[in-house]
């Protein structure tokens, strides 16, 4: 499902490179849930962006759901993003004039579904998240926990093969977050999702499949999380 | 069109901003308007007071300087000129703290009605003015000042000719100030002074059939009065203005500067709005990349914010003109005759769209700086700064 093969990115700082990433090859399989970690500043941010199509490499193949994107235009990596993956960031994630339900049905405006659909497609993704009874609420009426499954449900409205989260946990309370560790689980158990996390959050390592350590733009070997093993 | 409610609920997203630029556009586009109807109003009224196939003839030297009365006949004879009348200054002073306080002139009641039909003068008044030797049409405004009507005596003591005579108001000629009176009245009554009687008038109005014939009858009325012992100069009312006119194309000059500086003014209002809206949501723009939409996409919801705002600013600006300018109409509408040229001042459907339209104008270029800004910038890095 994600193929990267040694991508590297640089940062022009002043006279100085950055080397934030540093021919780093990762492969996610289809229906995984990956975790990116290391310490601040190694490069989680950047590998995430540019697996998902935000950003693009210094060097290196990005090939991501049969797409090479290196040789896609801006347009092109735009119209990707929207069919194939699905985003949940840390805060910021909704638009603060729309509803959860208008915010979850954004996606769906790029799609050439009627208004009934979109509305419909919305509510099914509120449900899956367990807020289908706040669909009318605005963002600031709901909790962060609420708020990030809300960015969950927007994520996967359009029914992406992808959901990236950046984050997704570090500005909640333990129990929000474990709730959201848990969705992001069953996102890949139950819709077969492929999930990449990226995180600080120790807990974490428990709901994942799989665990990418990044320090200083470079990727140390992958290992399989315990937890996973035992549930696989 | 599905993007419409997104677009207007980041519209109302701050209510009081987007009214008061909505506001500041829509008194502006309503300025814009109103300045508009100026150069039509103008010249609207400019022809409101003068008759373009009226000729003017007085005596070369100047206004004040009298004609012989046989002049008249004369003039009368040019080919083209359908009537003409004398207008002899008589000086009429009503009230003496007032002093000269109207125009009164002396006339020939036969032919005033033909030489001045545009004073829309009733058919009857006319009649009874022929028929009224010490009769008088008085105008309205004068008629209101006094509070004078229809069948009074009014004694009026003459400054020029310096005779005490009692008239009868016998008609009413609307909108004007002019108290006219039968020449053939005061000759009568001035032969106790001199027994030549009135040999002399100020100035003759000539009415001509065709505007066309209007130059060559100036022209042979002028040649007819060479080397006689009073040389006269014959213009039409309009360039009788003329001065006037040329202050006029200055004026508007001035007016569509006015206007233009105006159209500027409000572009930095809308764009100063356009880019603090966009400033204030840098990271909401960034999500909106993530998901998928693109630059275009992006730039035109963008584009359409401030387009709306203005346009909705504009239609109401629009209203705001053709409200005021119709009260104004409707006010002045018969009630105070000085103000009646104010409906001069009409904002036409023309206008109108031009006004909306500007507004569009407005509201598109507005926005098309920051939109740009905002949508060039990579999703990567936009996303880094705010999180
Ligand atoms: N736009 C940029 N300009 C310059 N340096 C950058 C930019 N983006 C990231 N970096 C640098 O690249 C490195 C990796 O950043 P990032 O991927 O955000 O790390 P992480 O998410 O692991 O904290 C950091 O040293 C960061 O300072
Ligand atoms: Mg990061």
């Amino acid at each position: 499902m994600i193929d990267l093969v040694e991508v590297s990115r640089e940062y022009q700082r002043g006279t100085d490179h950055v080397k934030a990433l540093d021919r780093v090859s990762l492969h996610v399989e289809r229906g995984r849930f990956a975790a990116l970690m290391g310490p601040s500043g190694s490069g989680k941010s950047t590998l995430l962006h540019i697996l998902a199509g935000l950003d693009r490499p210094s060097s290196g193949r990005v090939v991501v759901a049969g797409r090479d994107l290196g040789g896609l235009s801006d347009d092109q990596l735009a119209k990707f993003r929207s069919t194939h993956v699905g985003f949940v960031f840390q805060f910021f994630n909704l638009i603060p004039v729309l509803d959860a339900r208008g915010n979850v049905e954004l996606p769906l405006l790029l799609t050439s579904l009627s208004k009934a659909q979109r509305r419909e497609q919305a509510e099914t993704a509120l449900r899956v998240v367990g807020l289908a009874e706040r669909a009318s609420h605005a963002p600031n009426q709901l909790s962060g926990g609420e708020q990030q499954r809300v960015a969950i449900a927007r994520a996967i409205v359009s029914d992406p093969e992808i959901i990236v989260a950046d984050e997704p946990t570090g500005d909640l309370d333990a129990a929000n977050a474990v709730e959201i560790l848990s969705l992001l689980r069953e996102l890949r158990q139950d819709f077969g999702k492929t999930v990449v996390m990226v995180t600080h959050d120790q807990r974490g390592a428990e709901y994942v499949d799989e665990i990418h350590q990044l320090d200083k733009g470079v990727l140390l070997d992958a290992h399989s999380s315990a937890s996973a093993e035992g549930a696989s | 069109m599905k993007f419409l409610p997104f677009i207007w609920r980041n519209l109302l997203r701050n209510k009081l901003r987007a009214l008061l630029t909505a506001g500041a556009i829509a008194l502006a586009i309503a300025l814009v308007c109103l300045l508009r109807t100026m150069p039509d109003g103008l010249n609207l009224m400019l022809e409101y007071f003068t008759s373009n196939t009226r000729i003017s003839v007085h005596a070369e030297a100047g206004l004040v300087y009298p004609m012989p009365y046989a002049y008249l006949g004369k003039v009368r004879s040019v080919p083209g000129v359908e009537a003409a009348s004398t207008w002899t200054w008589f000086g009429g002073v009503f009230r003496q703290e007032d002093g000269v306080s109207f125009p009164s002139f002396a006339t020939e009641p036969e032919t005033v009605g033909t030489v001045f039909e545009d004073w829309e003068v009733p058919k009857e008044d006319l009649e009874a003015f022929r028929r009224t030797r010490n009769g008088a049409l008085v105008g309205e405004m004068t008629l209101e000042k006094y509070g004078w009507k229809r069948g009074d005596l009014v004694t009026l003591e003459g400054e020029v000719i310096p005779l005490a005579l009692e008239f009868r108001i016998v008609g009413v000629i609307p909108n004007i100030p002019h108290f006219m009176l039968q020449r053939e009245y005061i000759d009568q009554a001035f032969r106790s002074l001199d027994p030549q009687g009135l040999s002399w008038t100020g100035m003759i109005w000539a009415r001509v059939d065709d505007a066309a014939r209007v130059e060559p009858a100036m022209a042979e009325i002028d040649a007819l009065f060479q080397n006689s012992e009073v040389e006269t100069a014959s213009e039409t009312e309009k360039s009788y203005m003329k001065n006037f006119f040329g202050m006029l194309e200055g004026l508007v000059v001035v007016i569509l500067v006015v206007t233009a500086l105006v159209a500027l003014c409000i572009v930095f209002i809308a764009a100063n709005t356009a880019s603090m809206s966009v400033r204030e949501r840098f990271q909401e723009l960034a999500i909106l990349k993530a998901i998928g939409f693109n630059r275009r996409l992006l730039f035109g919801t963008l584009i359409a914010e401030s387009t709306v705002l203005a346009l909705l600013g504009g239609i109401l600006g629009a209203a705001l003109a053709l409200g005021l300018t119709s009260v104004a109409r409707e006010a002045t509408e018969g009630l105070d005759n000085t103000l009646r040229p104010l409906a001069s001042f009409v904002v036409t459907q023309a206008i109108l769209v031009q006004g909306v339209f500007l507004a569009l104008v407005v509201g598109m270029l507005s926005g098309v700086v920051p939109s740009l800004g905002a949508t060039r910038r990579s999703v990567a890095e936009t996303l880094r700064e705010v999180f």
